[in-house]
């Protein structure tokens, strides 16, 4: 339908179209790195903002992704990466990230931008910074790639 | 080593990876295991090609026997969580091929409903693809798609998966566009968005009520669901008898849909 002749896969088309839309039209508080990114389409790197009147107000971060090449019915590998890694109930500190739509309830109709806004959504929403309670020893227990976890999601209420 | 410190034995470590591992590694032996035996959609078959898998079991037997009179012939669709939908796709257009008229009827209303995912506020991207495969199918139906070639398309798990998550997002912006009515069924302390993300758009999540009745609604496709179950069974007309008439026939067993055939169809 696309009618572009190229060679590309499925999910190669697909995030193409993705990174298209983020790149025209950046939703609030998130930016592709598109300088750090080259030209794999497979590996982004995100920015994010910290929310306003939220305990991370004025903070940076850096999202990695990674897709596989059966994304969007794969999820992709999201991690929080780079010098500040948010001080969060559900984020470790490697990075690695527990929320549920990254492996048991993702979704093919959802995207990096859904991902963003529910990881925005989900420091705003934070009363207290501090690490998961089993940060010290998942950190030194886990594998470096957190779909390779049997996360036991939190109460969402954190 | 600072005094005051929880510090966990080494083998202990290993051990919880390990099993986080293990415990993945053995779901996805299961998962393999059964899509290689089982086809995404099977052949017609005998309904009382059911009977051996209820040797010793009277009650079960029976209901097979019953459900003979009326529907001579199933089709099994393998067992992940997605055979709702699938069945419901593969029978819909099943049901069309042959017909240039019913095919532009279906046509015209895949095409109606993506305004009903506008309307709900899916964006674009996540669903055209979807739906601009659904829609290549539909046209290589009204080309003259032979059954044959139709279950060929199926049992392809690229395609088959792409027309299934388009019937799944489909549902979903039903369920949120009337969201007042469906809220009422939804059990717990659950929204109605919630439960959209968690048990209608991921892949594998089963099928209930609910969402055969947004399915058949959004796209006016009457379904039948033949209860086999140990339960009263019994029989089921979505959306509405009143309205739509049952255009496929599904067989209902605790957590599985297959596909039934009325004697004569």
């Amino acid at each position: 339908m696309s009618g572009t002749g190229s060679a590309q896969t499925p999910s190669e088309r697909r995030l193409q179209k993705e990174l298209m839309s983020m790149i025209s039209e950046p939703p609030p508080g998130m930016k592709v790195d598109t300088e750090a990114m080259g030209n794999e389409l497979n590996h982004w790197l995100v920015r994010l903002q910290g929310a306003e009147g939220t305990l991370f107000e004025g903070e940076n971060f850096m999202l990695q992704f990674k897709f596989g090449p059966k994304y969007p019915f794969d999820s992709p590998e999201v991690t929080f990466t780079g010098e500040n890694i948010p001080l969060h109930p559900h984020v470790y500190s490697n990075g690695h990230i527990c929320l549920s739509i990254l492996t048991d309830d993702w979704s093919p109709a959802l995207s990096v931008q859904a991902v963003c806004l529910s990881i925005i959504s989900m420091l705003s929403s934070c009363k207290e910074k501090k690490r998961p309670p089993d940060n010290a020893f998942y950190v030194k227990t886990c594998s470096k790639n957190p779909k390779k976890t049997k996360w036991w999601y939190h109460d969402d209420s954190v | 080593m600072s005094s005051g410190q929880v510090t966990q034995p080494q083998a202990e470590i290993d051990s919880a990876a390990a099993q986080d591992e293990l415990t993945l590694k053995q779901q996805e032996a299961i998962d393999k295991e059964i899509s290689s035996t089982i086809p995404l959609v099977g052949d017609r078959e005998c309904v009382t090609n059911l009977l051996p898998e209820y040797e010793s079991d009277l009650v079960y037997k029976d209901k097979i026997l019953e459900i003979s009179k009326t529907y001579e012939f199933f089709r099994r669709m393998r067992p992940d969580g997605n055979c709702f939908f699938r069945a419901f796709c593969y029978g819909s257009i099943e049901r069309v091929l042959g017909n240039p008229g019913a095919i532009q009827e279906y046509r015209d209303r895949l095409v109606a409903s993506k305004d009903i995912l506008k309307a709900t506020g899916f964006t674009q991207f996540t669903v055209e693809d979807f739906y601009d495969t659904f829609l290549d199918v539909l046209d290589k139906a009204a080309e003259g798609l032979a059954a044959n070639e139709l279950l060929k398309l199926f049992q392809e798990q690229s395609l088959a998966d792409y027309l299934v998550v388009y019937l799944r997002i489909l549902t979903s912006a039903e369920l949120r566009k009337s969201a007042e009515f469906y809220s009422n069924f939804i059990e717990g302390d659950r929204t109605l968005e919630e439960f959209c993300q968690l048990e209608v758009e991921p892949m594998y999540k089963e099928s209930d009520h609910i969402h055969i009745t947004a399915l058949t609604t959004a796209l006016g496709v009457g379904v039948k669901v033949i209860y086999m179950d140990r339960g009263l069974g019994g029989q089921h007309e979505f959306p509405d008898p009143e309205n739509i008439a049952p255009a496929i026939y599904l067989l209902y067993r605790p957590g599985h849909y297959d596909i039934l055939y009325p004697k004569g169809t």
